[in-house]
């Protein structure tokens, strides 16, 4: 029962960050339908600025605000340069187009960092928390990454809910011709849904370095894991993603643990599979979500 | 005043709208009749910015508005109701509404939602229900609702009557040309529904297979049978 209990707690801070990548992929689906392979990659390239950034003023924080900084401005770009023109001729192209900029993302950090894997400093300790005369899987890092996602998804859902500019995203994600109908600047809308997802990603990026390392493909696993979430979710909801994030973190905690960390990646493409076979809407997601 | 000159529209080699010409002046409805096909929503569209015209010129008191895209038309004063459910089932009454001026300044939001909340007291009561829960009549409400949180000086209103009872209809219709006079809001309505139109609107105008083939007041149009039995199968 401990051990169970132990694999659970070791899969709460995981789940967060897939959580979050989940996130980046469900504000990308909802402004432009399109889903946004080349995220992990983004984060990648935003996490080695942060590296850099880290390496220079050997602040944790300084690097996480200049990493964000650096994923709105990569979304943007990504958005403005690849997705738009091609989204234009061809929806399904632009998905194409996303498994284009992750590689060449992936090719160009490996140009400036190089393709050695390389640690990432957490703020605070890492190591497990003693208490009641054991060490508990959990440490103070992992409170640091669930304290910012959750401060994340609770600001996004009352920018969503409470603001001007969260309900012209939603109006724009619902129906485009009637928000533009209602003098809503669409194009705009989708460009910051790019830039939203680009600053969540980065965030995600950082918070997995300490324990995935830094290299041009060390974030793809994470891909899988949150595409899984984001699919099962209903790919258009923030909450699904968020609570399949959890759930995914969970689910691969307990796999890993009592069988082997090399069968996760399976077992998540086998939920997905079923899910896709049995519920194809998703948990959370709405039945006429997929009809476009 | 909302002025079109020499409007035509393409799609591809069929012409939908040849030479359309017409002015909509405030405080009066001006209902333009026709069959199914005859290009009424094509122009309703146009106007609004949604389909580009291959020629011609639409201008709303002297100020050019061909060529710019929907949410910049809307800003500057026309606002269209488009054919169907034009609501969000996903949002709120409230949240449909407030999306119609969402960047005008807040007096002038909360006097334009006040003025809908009493021209239909309905999206009141309902104002935190899902747009989802609403019947059909109360829907097309909230889709003229959220058209005149613009604030508006031209208001389109694309075939309201689909899919509602003539009674619905008549009361919807009767309470937009009451509006219009009121607040001197020019209405160009389209509609199959001749009957209907006409009981409401100050002007008539018949298009056929894209062309304007007849204008005149709403009365003379009624009780011109040679038309009616040429151009409106009834």
């Amino acid at each position: 029962m401990t051990t169970f209990i132990d694999y659970l707690l070791g899969g709460i801070s995981n789940g967060a960050i897939i959580a979050l990548m989940a996130l980046a992929l469900v504000l990308i689906w909802r402004s432009t339908r399109v889903v946004n392979f080349a995220q992990v990659g983004q984060a990648m390239f935003t996490t080695f600025i942060a590296l850099t950034v880290r390496d220079i003023t050997g602040s944790w924080l300084i690097a996480l605000l200049v990493a964000i900084a650096a994923g709105a401005i990569l979304g943007l770009i990504v958005h403005l340069l690849v997705i738009r023109p091609v989204a234009r001729a061809d929806a399904s192209g632009a998905i194409i187009a996303t498994f284009g900029v992750l590689i060449a993302l992936q090719a160009l950090a490996g140009m400036i960092w190089g393709g050695d894997s390389r640690g990432f400093p957490t703020p605070v300790s890492n190591v497990g928390i003693e208490f009641a005369g054991r060490t508990w899987p959990f440490s103070l890092y992992d409170v640091v990454v669930i304290i910012v996602t959750a401060v994340l998804v609770i600001g996004l859902t009352l920018m969503f809910t409470r603001t001007n500019l969260g309900l012209s995203m939603r109006a724009s994600a619902f129906n485009p011709e009637v928000a533009r109908l209602s003098g809503v600047r669409v194009s705009q809308m989708l460009a910051f849904g790019w830039v939203l997802a680009g600053m969540v990603g980065a965030v995600a990026g950082i918070l997995v370095a300490p324990v995935s390392t830094v290299s041009p493909n060390s974030f793809d696993i994470l891909l899988v894991f949150a595409f899984t979430a984001a699919v099962i979710g209903g790919l258009d909801s923030l909450v699904g993603a968020v609570a399949l994030g959890v759930v995914t973190g969970l689910v691969i905690s307990l796999i890993s643990g009592f069988s082997d960390s090399s069968n996760a990646p399976v077992v998540a493409l086998v939920l997905l599979a079923l899910n896709l076979l049995l519920k194809p809407d998703g948990v959370f997601g709405h039945h006429k979500a997929r009809s476009v | 005043m909302l002025t079109v000159t020499d409007l035509s529209v393409s799609y591809g080699p069929v012409r939908a709208l040849n030479s359309v010409s017409l002015t909509v002046p405030p405080g009066k409805v001006t209902a333009v009749i026709g069959a199914n096909g005859a290009g009424k929503s094509t122009l309703m569209r146009t106007l609004a910015g949604l389909v580009k015209p291959t020629s011609g010129t639409i201008a709303l008191n002297g100020e050019m508005l061909s060529g710019l895209k929907p949410e910049e038309i809307v800003r500057r004063g026309v606002a269209l109701v488009p054919e169907g459910r034009s609501t969000i089932p996903d949002l709120t009454v409230e949240e449909n509404l407030r999306l119609g001026g969402l960047w005008r300044s807040k007096p002038r939001r909360t006097a334009s939602e006040d003025r809908v909340f009493k021209l239909f007291p309905v999206l009141s009561e309902r104002r935190h229900l899902r747009a989802d829960t609403l019947s059909g009549g109360e829907r097309q409400q909230l889709a003229i609702g959220r058209a005149l949180m613009a604030g508006p000086q031209c208001l389109l209103l694309d075939e309201p009557s689909l899919g509602l009872a003539p009674k619905i209809v008549t009361q919807i219709l009767e309470l937009v040309s009451q509006l219009a006079r009121e607040t001197n809001l020019a209405v160009l309505l389209v509609e199959q529904n001749a009957v209907t139109a006409l009981r409401v609107a100050h002007t008539g105008i018949v298009l056929h297979l894209g062309e304007i083939v007849k204008v005149g007041s709403a009365d003379d149009i009624r009780s011109d049978e040679e038309l009616r039995h040429a151009y409106l199968g009834y």
